[in-house]
């Protein structure tokens, strides 16, 4: 329990310091807290000690060694298990083959083992086979089961900790996913390239996402349809379902006022086919109604003290994601230059 | 269009709530949160392209 209270704890603290250099917020510095990593660098000599207790010979160690230089230490020791433990040789074996009947062994060779060895690799099976079956709940109760008993035992920690992250994501939880794929990225530099490279990527569609609120709302849509699927369809999983309505009707609204205000098409919805050469509204009378609305509100722009201007423009430099920015930018911008030709 | 297919897997979702108990369990009441979770994602999918497909575009206006 201790354990995997550092490890969310310090991985909140890890969002905290890495939001300070971009200077995005106008609120005071807050020092970041030290981060107290649960993970420690695998021990080779405690490995050892656990295989043997679970009756490896000092001939399957020497093939362990070897085995690692070539298939890496994660995968070498997963082996080096599979070859001790029948039992769990046989449910992986299972899952591989895609048997229905793998979770159920895979739960009884959990229950039956009390080795923190077997266990781990266990768990992150079940947890791989959770996630496979586009389960990432219960792959997120299974691995936080092994952050909180299992870690620091097998060369696996890492794996696990990036299918932590992994999970949160599928939720989709992003918000809690993010920091701990950058806590994966700190904690395990030496980890398999492949899985570096896929948290890197997976950070960055997060971080793309998060700039969305469309990106939210499939997200959301994303866990109401695997609710459906587990046959909740009560009231909870309603009430998410009408947020969605009234969240698109919503944007829906937004984006009909931002076309009627003229300020473009609506969250990149597309350039105008035949731009004009310039922004000068046409010589001439106006006799349509949207022509006066926009000289008014350019009116109205030019009209307000420089101190008014500038608080607007901070707010929407502050705070906001950096589409719906560069749009009212472009806005300000636009109602600055046609309130200066008056 | 997104918001014509919600509400219609809303409408089901409830209709589907709403049948006697011993009417939601078995397989033709998990065939059914299936067929409901199925039109859920391809809302979903809809959403997710078209949150992709401004997205794309907002980042090519903000290069120009």
């Amino acid at each position: 329990m201790m354990l995997r209270a550092v490890f969310c704890v310090g991985l909140l603290a890890i969002v905290g310091a890495a939001q300070e250099p971009d200077g995005a917020t106008s609120l005071p510095a807050v020092p970041a807290v030290v981060v107290q990593n649960p993970f420690q660098p695998f021990d080779r000599a405690k490995f050892d000690a656990a295989a043997k207790a679970l009756g490896a010979s000092d001939a399957q160690l020497a093939a362990f060694t070897s085995s690692s230089a070539e298939l890496g230490l994660a995968r070498a020791a997963d082996d080096l298990l599979r070859s001790l433990a029948p039992s769990f040789d046989a449910a992986v074996r299972k899952h591989e083959q895609g048997d229905p009947e793998a979770a159920v062994a895979l739960a009884q060779v959990l229950a039956e083992t009390k080795a923190p060895l077997l266990r781990a690799h266990v768990r992150y099976h079940l947890a791989r086979l959770f996630l496979d079956s586009d389960d990432p709940e219960n792959a997120l109760t299974v691995l936080g089961e092994y952050v909180q008993h299992d870690i620091n035992v097998s060369p696996l920690d890492a794996e696990a900790a990036f299918f932590y992250a992994q999970a949160l994501a599928d939720m989709p939880l992003p918000d809690m996913a993010l920091p701990r794929f950058r806590a994966f990225l700190q904690w395990f530099p030496d980890a398999s390239e492949r899985f570096r490279a896929a948290a890197h990527q997976r950070m960055g569609e997060i971080e793309r996402q998060q700039e969305s609120r469309l990106h939210d709302l499939a997200n959301g849509m994303k866990k109401t349809t695997r609710d459906l699927r587990k046959q909740r369809t009560g009231k909870p999983t309603q009430l998410d379902q009408e947020k969605y309505l009234e969240e698109l009707q919503q944007l829906i609204e937004e984006f009909q006022e931002r076309e009627n205000q003229g300020s473009g098409p609506a969250s990149g919805l597309g350039p105008s086919s035949n731009p004009a050469s310039e922004s000068a509204l046409p010589e001439g009378e106006g006799t349509v109604g949207n022509l006066e609305k926009r000289t008014t509100l350019a009116d109205r722009w030019g009209d307000m003290k420089d101190a008014d201007r500038e608080r607007i423009a901070a707010k929407v430099q502050n705070g906001l994601p950096p589409q719906y920015k560069k749009m009212l930018e472009d806005y300000y911008k636009k109602l600055g230059k046609a309130g200066t030709r008056q | 269009m997104l918001h014509f297919l919600q509400k219609r897997v809303n409408d089901d979702t409830k209709s589907h709530d709403a049948l006697p108990a011993e009417q939601r369990s078995g397989d033709a009441a998990s065939a059914k949160s299936s067929a409901l979770s199925k039109k859920q994602g391809r809302v979903e999918d809809l959403m997710r392209r078209l949150a992709e497909k401004l997205g794309k575009e907002n980042d090519t206006e903000g290069g120009r």
